[in-house]
């Protein structure tokens, strides 16, 4: 069972209660050492909050963005969302109770972090600055970490871990996170980012079948604000009588929660039918969607596990749908009084030890009517339920088999005489062609780029056949990555991101090289701007995200455009001065990186006709390379740069 | 791309519509309009309407008539007829947009068309009260949600679609409305066809009434839009594909006699409990058994939840089967032929290198001195047999290309085309040149009336329309005009047409009246060169020394000498050609005295 859940049963146990209890500790937190034999535990729970205004920051859905200069890991790599230019998530706005907590902090994030340094002292057993509670204590074995909050302590808990997993990767420790009827707090770009980053297993939210909470973000505020503080308020003193507020939030929530599940259900199944999109801008519907792992405590002692995001959503929705009309009354009292019955529920079930993992096999083979020993028959799911939960492992399992099919060998046009070949393979060899293609017209004495623009001899148009062909390998990967249909982790695959990059330092100076050759900057405007293809954008980001580089750092590839409009610019140099001492440095910076190839600085190439067009103090003295080459005499004398040196 | 099985989403549909609530705010406001008649019963029928903007998501106009439209109206005496298009054209235009090249006449049901015709003085004041900040819900019961319909097309045709949002129409027990015609004139354009939903309950005869057998003479009317059906009860399901629509109707259809509206005393079907059920049911679980066999796909599986919910019994073995069967197959095909719906960017790279693939060949020929256009007339070599390769598949894909874009609706197809209209005009000017030459060297003549193919006049049209938007400057060309193609790009057809007269005029025979008509070919000949070359429209390749151009000029010089043209005939194009000023031309410094 542990190994289904990925935690100790007393761990589950002494986390929720640590989590209830929390809701009474006045600092807004507790901290617990679990001493054991095989791991030191240390566990944070958090406390959550019983007043409206701390759930609902702002309408619809009290969602707000997150600032991704705090969490950088998870913003959106490729994909750039339209109406904004930087990446957005939206997440629950706990940073309110997070305000509540911590008494007479300003920048809530400060709170959280002084909870992680304490952590991290502990962990690393720092002796510098002494905190308040120091933990100190020499350890055998592992360590872990655990944050856990139930309620609204759950979103606390989640983003502790979050900000724990920016900045703790270099310890080799992973957190978890256990939430206990925790609401929805993330949004699809925060679900697909964590999948990524590969942390989407160290979240376990724990939720009661018929716990109306989990489900509650998903109606607009504007639909549940009259009833909100009664039902927090039952949540903090349980009193009688609240059976008609009670059936009302229950079906205000349900009914948005059924909108918010059949239209990702449209989607899951691959529906067509544009009415869907008609409709949608009819009513508001809640952007959050689930991530991590989920636990769903049936009632009856069973547990089900179950990580596809897609499916959880589903689940969601018809795991607390009425047997019958009859049956309202009761759920809808269930629904609040199970929010806070997890203690007694997992001690019930952890003893009866029913786990189900629900995976991506079994819930593709998911049989359509029930009846038989299926895990999720406890849940109660009729068959348009199913078609839902077999629709999301098809889209898993569609993404897993595009990812593939790079690999798979196909016939093509070249392939015809010889064998089968994988696009994969397709585009090593044609990056083979355009490599030798470069060793040779170093010889030329011109330089890769510029034998390409002059596009004088059969072997340059060879290379600007086999540019377009890659082109149409990577446009198609590109198009697949904006339409979500390879898997979540593919922008942080090692083997693509190199090849990626190679692609990009290989190729990209020939599509710049077309492009001014075709003077498309007329009518487009610098490369850079608009003319620079999705394909490159997304390597260089894939790239910068990986090596936790600068965004917009790894610009080697498109270092011809930035020479291009500098030799292009009318202004006179005194305007340009600052961007050609940039250009000079990063020049510097990637040549003897090694990020950029030596044929740069090839007498008769663009660049350095260029060059020695400039005003002479600029070349002999302002010039952020001569200043390099006086400082380091010999290299710079062996280096390429000695070809600017000399007089012309 | 990997395939994965095919699901059908019909049941989802139905239940985001339900979950939406736009059903219940539009019933609403359709039952408020017909508390607001006080009108007694009356023989004709009139269109009521209401605007509702209370509520903060969308605005509401909802359409009845007075009296509600029964099937006794519709099922004799003319009810059912149809009137087409040519017959409104003179009288009431507004649909005309409809009709076009592939779809010519379309016709809709008599009534509904009068009844709008009554009220479309109105329709104009009506569109400025609605605000087009919020997106607009039209609904109607009965006829009237006929003319919903109908006010709904109208709308489309007028909104720009890049300030508002898509309106949505969704009618409760309304009659078909129109023909095949219509039908797939709102197919055509996917986005329209998403904008209408028609709510049938499975008691309301009215929906059925003008199904064929029900009507005479027998006229064929086709549905349009998704259709959501609502079973006895309260569950619903949602179809998309008319012929499946069209055997559901019939099929679902309960002759117990429903709800009857107990105040007017006349036949009104009273949707409202059918959307009270619907939105009871929407958060209980389907209880209802489904037989599936164990490996069933999930197609059909979806397709049986989808006719359960309707109200058609499993176990009624005949009719279950051919029903499930005939939806799923119509399901199926519809999904095969959505996916094969022409997308131009999966085969566009393909283009690119075969472009490039021209383009070298373009390089080559002037290398070699002679120009593309007479290299490939001549074929000399085998690189000149591999362009007819090259040349065939562009076209392929461009004939396609402009053939779609062709069928779109105005506003659709110009943003279509602006996209295309790079790659097209390069594409034109690249290869039309190749089949001149062909025609050409067939011994053809008049190329550009006779022997020119339509895409090519399209992508020509097209491009003049954009460019009276944007003009070019052409000094900005001074500079690339090495690199750059032929702006006409049927100048080497005037070539062949110069040469054709030059011939001509030196040839005896010809009548004096047909050498006037040459001579006068010639002079317009040299002005148009003129006003190439001043614009830097021309690429310098003509230049070269064997091209017909030059052919064309010796030739031409032959006849000045023999004074066909005229005794001592001189123009500023002729003394620049003998001034050699085209060895200029190429580095850009143009001077014509």
């Amino acid at each position: 069972m542990a190994s289904a859940i990925g935690m100790r049963e007393e761990l589950i146990i002494k986390a929720c209660s640590s989590a209830m209890n929390a809701h009474r500790s006045p600092q807004g937190y507790i901290l617990e050492e679990i001493p054991s034999s095989s791991d030191h535990t240390f566990l944070f729970s958090f406390r959550g909050s019983w007043s409206a205004t701390d759930w609902f920051a702002h309408k619809p859905f009290g969602e707000t963005d997150i600032k991704l200069d705090k969490f950088p890991s998870l913003r959106s790599i490729g994909n750039i969302f339209k109406n904004k230019f930087r990446n957005y998530i939206r997440m629950n706005e706990p940073m309110q109770a997070l305000k509540h907590v911590h008494m007479g902090s300003k920048d809530d994030l400060d709170a959280t972090s002084k909870y992680i340094i304490q952590v991290e002292m502990a962990v690393e057993e720092n002796e510098q600055g002494c905190q308040k509670k120091k933990k100190q204590r020499a350890v055998m074995g592992k360590r872990q970490v655990v944050f856990t909050g139930h309620s609204a302590g759950g979103p606390m808990a989640i983003l502790a871990t979050l900000w724990f997993l920016e900045r703790a990767w270099k310890t080799k420790i992973s957190p978890l996170c256990v939430t206990f009827g925790c609401p929805l707090t993330g949004d699809h770009i925060f679900s697909h980012a964590l999948v990524r980053e590969n942390w989407a297993s160290c979240f376990k939210h724990f939720v009661m079948r018929y716990d109306i909470v989990p489900r509650m973000l998903l109606a607009p505020i504007t639909s549940i604000e009259q009833s909100i503080s009664t039902i927090l308020h039952f949540f903090e003193t349980r009193p009688r009588g609240i059976t008609e507020e009670a059936s009302d939030f229950y079906e205000t929530v349900m009914r948005n929660a059924s909108a918010v599940a059949s239209h990702a259900a449209c989607k899951l199944m691959g529906n067509t039918n544009l009415l869907v999109e008609t409709v949608t801008s009819f009513i508001p519907l809640s952007p959050y969607k689930p991530f991590g792992t989920y636990i769903f405590c049936t009632g009856n002692g069973s547990l089900v596990v179950l990580s596809n995001p897609d499916a959880v959503l589903q689940l969601l929705f018809y795991s607390c749908q009425l047997g019958s009309e009859t049956e309202g009354t009761e759920i809808a009292h269930r629904s609040l009084e199970q929010h806070l019955g997890y203690e007694n529920e997992l001690q019930d079930s952890l003893q009866m030890q029913v786990v189900h993992d629900v995976g991506l096999t079994e819930l593709a083979n998911l049989p359509l009517s029930g009846g038989d020993n299926s895990a999720l028959n406890d849940l109660g799911l009729s068959t348009g339920a199913r078609l839902c939960l077999r629709a999301a492992a098809e889209l898993e399992k569609r993404k897993q088999r595009n990812k593939a099919y790079f690999r798979m060998p196909s016939w093509t046009r070249e392939s015809l005489e010889t064998k089968p070949i994988s696009k994969k393979d397709e585009m090593k060899k044609a990056m083979q062609v355009l490599d030798d293609y470069r060793k040779m017209t170093a010889v030329r004495n011109v330089g890769y780029y510029d034998a390409f623009k002059l596009q004088k001899t059969a072997d340059d148009f060879n290379a600007n056949v086999k540019r377009l062909e890659l082109a149409g390998i990577w446009d198609e990967i590109i198009e697949m990555l904006k339409r979500y249909e390879l898997p979540d982790g593919f922008e942080r695959d090692g083997e693509w991101i190199k090849l990626g990059t190679r692609y990009r330092r290989l190729v990209e100076p020939l599509d710049i090289a077309n492009y001014y050759r075709h003077s498309k900057n007329e009518d487009t405007g610098p490369y850079t701007i608009r003319g620079r293809p999705k394909r490159y954008r997304y390597t260089q980001r894939w790239r910068e995200h990986a090596e936790r580089m600068v965004p917009g750092s790894s610009g080697e590839s498109h270092f011809w455009a930035d020479v291009e409009e500098l030799r292009l610019n009318k202004d006179g140099f005194e305007k340009v001065k600052d961007e050609v001492l940039e250009l000079e440095n990063n020049l510097l910076k990637w040549v003897n990186g090694k990020d950029l190839d030596e044929d740069v600085l090839l007498e008769e190439s663009t660049f350095v006709k260029w060059w020695k067009t400039l005003p002479i103090q600029h070349k002999e003295e302002d010039s952020a390379i001569v200043k390099w080459c006086k400082i380091l005499p010999n290299q710079g004398a062996e280096s390429g740069f000695s070809t600017l040196m000399t007089n012309t | 791309m990997c395939q994965s099985p095919l699901f059908s989403s019909g049941l989802e549909v139905a239940n985001f519509v339900v979950a939406s609530d736009v059903l219940r705010h539009s019933w609403f406001t359709v039952k408020e309009l017909y508390g607001e008649i006080n009108d007694g019963p009356s023989l004709c029928f009139s269109v009521r309407f209401k605007t509702d903007d209370r509520n903060p998501n969308y605005n509401i106009i909802a359409f009845v008539t007075w009296p509600p439209c029964a099937r006794d109206h519709l099922q004799g005496g003319g009810g059912a007829d149809l009137v087409s298009s040519s017959t409104l054209k003179n009288t009431f235009p507004l649909f005309e947009f409809l009709c076009t090249k592939t779809h010519p006449a379309i016709s809709i049901h008599k009534n509904a068309i009068q009844l709008f015709d009554k009220f479309h003085g109105m329709l104009d004041s009506l569109k400025s009260q609605i605000s087009d900040s919020k997106p607009l819900l039209v609904t109607g019961h009965g006829l009237g949600g006929s003319v919903a319909a109908l006010f709904t097309l109208w709308l489309l045709e007028k909104m720009d679609f890049t300030k508002t949002k898509r309106p949505l129409c969704v009618t409760f027990g309304s009659p078909l409305i129109g023909d095949k015609g219509l039908q797939e004139a709102i197919l055509q354009y996917s986005t329209w066809n998403s904008c209408f939903l028609h709510v049938v309950s499975q008691q309301d005869p009215l929906p059925r009434a003008l199904i064929s057998p029900n009507i005479s003479p027998p006229t064929e009317y086709k549905p349009f839009g998704t259709f959501l059906f609502c079973s006895e009860w309260g569950r619903c399901a949602s179809f998309e594909d008319s012929e499946s629509i069209l055997e559901l109707l019939k099929a679902t259809y309960s002759e117990v006699p429903g709800n009857q509206n107990p105040n007017q005393g006349l036949q009104f079907f009273d949707y409202a409990e059918v959307v009270r059920q619907l939105h009871r049911n929407e958060i209980c679980k389907d209880s209802t058994t489904l037989v599936l066999q164990q490996d069933t796909q999930p197609l059909r599986a979806g397709i049986s939840t989808q006719l359960v919910a309707i109200g058609l019994k499993q176990h009624q073995e005949q009719q279950w089967h051919r029903l499930l069967s005939n939806t799923e197959r119509q399901e199926r095909q519809a999904a095969i032929w959505k996916r094969q719906v022409f997308d131009p960017s999966k085969k566009l790279n393909d283009m690119k290198i075969n472009m490039a693939r021209l383009e070298w060949y373009k390089k080559l020929s002037k290398d070699k001195g002679t120009g593309y256009y007479d290299s490939y007339k001549n074929e000399t070599n085998t690189s000149d047999l591999d362009v007819v390769k090259y040349k065939r598949i562009l076209t392929c894909y461009w004939e396609e290309l402009v053939a779609e874009v062709d069928k779109k609706p105005q506003k659709e197809g110009a943003t279509f085309r602006t996209r295309w209209l790079f790659g097209g005009t390069n594409y034109r000017r690249m290869t039309e040149p190749l089949f001149i030459a062909e025609h050409y060297k067939n011994g053809k003549s008049d190329y550009i009336k006779t022997g020119r193919s339509e895409h090519y006049k399209l992508l020509e049209q097209w491009y003049n329309e954009d460019q009276e938007k944007a003009a070019s400057d052409p000094l900005s060309k001074k500079a690339n005009v090495k690199a750059s193609l032929t702006d006409d790009s049927c100048f080497w057809a005037r070539v062949e047409e110069a040469r054709i007269s030059c011939k001509l005029l030196s040839n005896g025979d010809s009548s004096v009246s047909t050498k006037n008509i040459h001579k006068a070919n010639l002079i317009e000949f040299e002005a148009d060169v003129l006003g190439m070359l001043e614009n830097y429209a021309v690429t310098p390749e003509i230049f070269l020394r064997n091209s017909s151009f030059m052919q064309w000029w010796s030739e031409y010089e032959e006849i000045i000498r023999k004074n066909f043209m005229g005794t001592a005939y001189v123009s500023r194009l002729t003394n620049w050609m003998r001034n050699r000023g085209y060895r200029d031309y190429a580095s850009g410094n143009l001077l014509i005295p």
